[in-house]
């Protein structure tokens, strides 16, 4: 297997993602940029520019068509994903932490940052997808603070009107955002702050990571958790690889204490674990600083991991991984 | 003065004199399919050297959504903007070839790595008396120069051999296996029942020759670790390739060699590539003989 080095930005990498195609990957870093690029040769298709604060999240529609981001500068932006126009932008009190569409590609939801005596919110837009795409409302069509812990990450479910959310203190609950009510809640779902969640292809179940060294898997329409992959150092992300059952998990130790320690230890690595039995079955080295994100193409045939050293890895898999079972002589059924 | 400054306009024009001819290029496509550039150029120490390559292109063909094929052709934009289509060196590389496998089990965690280690090191102070103080006289928990049986008992040995202190005409304990004598230094290697079976990490080759090696001779002078590497990879998984090189010059002394995970695949190897032309040079494949039988 040989990565493709993806060196579009001089800062650490906060997210990636595919499209659902899975022929276009999309990175995000604190250095203001968000490039595209073709993952089948690392081509980088362009940049998308305006942003003046460090860019924490993206998303993109299945159509491929737009791509929200929100940044630092407090600002939540839709761009044509073709022209690398910015066509319209919210602006808010506080940082934009993370952003996510829905199965329809026509809502999008946003939770800002609790800072400056603001509420932590979580707003949900409806995206207009007539026309160029410009003429957007400025208004959220439902906006509500969670109260307690503050949200970190989020998630359409697949029943409608619900989030899923990941928060600081370790909790994973269900909102329903026409209300802000929180329907269900996994209190202990972590001990630590969740800093991923991925959704599966169909929504009924996704994983998070967290600063407490474990990846959980849970079950959309109760938060039970289904599995349990317990690691050594804290995690960034944590995705689910389609069509094989892996999980890949990618963490470090945190940025700062990165030159106190070794290499060896520092365990910048991405973990393949095995899904179904909570194994560590391999590890794909390369990166010199924590892994902060970890996407994987929806095609199942590659991977591509950001880390804290501002590189992009994209990993196409070889006939060994199609072939390999390490458990033996059996699939699972879709 | 005039005179010459109309000649030489300029000191560094001097440089320019020679013309440098453009180099000749032949480029045809033969009836293979294979395209072969021949270029004429000439080195830095003034000799003509002819370039041969040859290049073969494979068409991949694969059949892509609709959406997918429509946005390869899309115009770059952004920083990108204005670029011509195919990657870019500046943001683009090739990483190193990573070796991934997937295995049940898993790799040993840095805990378990840990705990292996602490296991070695108890072993070790065990072997070495269990780090306690003993009298090599009485056997009590005191140093031997304290002992109160000093001046009566004579040395027992470190083994432990439980022959009674005063049978002073006992038969010589197991012989040769006892190999402490007295207080004499033994090195670790030797203690333990005799140097016979020497335990691992004590050679610092017999290990290497694990893995089952051929040797490969009659290579060219620049025939690098990974062209053996992809060579050999096609008969099966290569371990570790090794290329004889001269210690000052760095070029190849013409012999490697090649160790494989799998002894059937190094005879494979042997009988695939022995006699087969590499490079405009006939392979010589063999075995490899260890370095004592040399």
């Amino acid at each position: 297997m040989r990565p493709i080095l993806l060196q579009g930005h001089e800062r650490a990498l906060t997210q990636i993602k595919f499209n659902k195609e899975g022929d276009l990957l999309f990175s995000c870093s604190k250095d203001h940029v968000i490039n595209a690029w073709f993952s089948h040769n690392g081509e980088r298709l362009g940049t998308y520019d305006g942003h003046s604060g460090a860019i924490w999240t993206l998303d993109v529609d299945s159509q491929s068509r737009f791509l929200v981001s929100g940044s630092a500068d407090n600002t939540l932006r839709l761009w044509s994903v073709q022209s690398g126009k910015c066509l319209y932008e919210w602006e808010f009190p506080t940082a934009v932490k993370c952003v996510a569409f829905n199965e329809t590609d026509d809502q999008v939801v946003c939770i800002t940052e609790q800072r400056m005596g603001y509420q932590g919110a979580v707003r949900v837009f409806n995206i207009n997808r007539d026309g160029d795409g410009t003429a957007q409302a400025t208004e959220p069509a439902h906006m509500f603070n969670p109260i307690g812990s503050k949200a970190t990450v989020c998630a359409f479910s697949y029943v409608q009107n619900r989030i899923v959310t990941g928060h600081m203190s370790g909790k994973v609950a269900i909102f329903d955002y026409k209300t802000g009510e929180e329907v269900d809640n996994n209190e202990r779902a972590h001990g630590d702050e969740v800093t991923d969640l991925q959704m599966a292809p169909d929504r009924t179940y996704f994983i998070t990571s967290s600063k407490d060294k474990a990846a959980r898997l849970h079950q959309t329409k109760d938060l039970k958790v289904l599995k349990t992959y317990t690691t050594e150092t804290p995690l960034n992300s944590a995705a689910i690889a389609f069509g094989k059952p892996y999980i890949l998990l990618g963490g470090g130790q945190e940025a700062m204490k990165v030159t106190t320690t070794s290499l060896r230890q520092g365990k910048f690595e991405t973990r393949f674990w095995h899904k179904i039995f909570e194994d560590e079955v391999g590890r794909v080295k390369g990166h010199f600083g924590p892994v902060n994100t970890i996407a994987v193409s929806p095609t199942g045939t590659c991977y591509a991991s950001g880390g804290e050293d501002g590189f992009v890895r994209v990993h196409h898999f070889d006939q060994t991984y199609f072939k390999a079972k390490p458990y033996g002589e059996w699939e699972i059924l879709d | 003065m005039a005179d010459s400054a109309t000649v030489k306009t300029s000191w560094a024009d001097d440089v320019e004199v020679e013309e440098l001819e453009p180099p000749k290029v032949e480029d045809y496509v033969d009836e293979n399919g294979i395209r072969i550039t021949v270029e004429y150029t000439v080195n830095d120490e003034g000799k003509k050297v002819k370039i041969t390559r040859k290049t073969k292109r494979t068409l991949q063909k694969s059949l892509v959504d609709h959406a997918v094929a429509e946005r390869k052709q899309w115009t770059k934009f952004g920083s990108e903007k204005g670029n011509k289509p195919g990657p870019d060196r500046a943001t683009t590389t090739v990483g190193e070839e990573l070796t991934f496998s997937l295995r049940a089990g898993g790799k040993p965690t840095a805990d378990e790595e840990q705990s292996q280690e602490e296991k070695i090191r108890k072993q070790l102070t065990q072997s070495a008396g269990g780090g306690k103080v003993v009298c090599r006289l009485c056997k009590g928990s005191h140093f031997t120069a304290k002992c109160p049986y000093k001046d009566s008992l004579p040395i027992l040995n470190e083994a432990g051999t439980e022959t009674p202190p005063f049978q002073d005409d006992a038969p010589p304990t197991d012989g040769p296996s006892t190999s402490n004598t007295g207080g004499k230094y033994v090195p670790p290697s030797m203690r333990g029942g005799a140097g016979a079976t020497r335990g691992p990490g004590e050679s610092m080759r017999g290990n290497r020759d694990d893995l089952p090696t051929i040797r490969v001779t009659n290579i060219s002078e620049d025939t690098q670790e990974q062209d053996l590497r992809d060579l050999f990879s096609y008969v099966g998984r290569v371990a570790r390739v090794y290329v004889g090189r001269d210690r000052e010059t760095g070029a190849g002394r013409g012999f490697a060699f090649v160790s494989f995970e799998d002894k059937t695949i190094a005879q494979l190897a042997i009988d695939r590539m022995n006699g087969r032309g590499y490079d405009n040079l006939i392979l010589n494949v063999g075995w490899s003989q260890p370095r004592e039988q040399r």
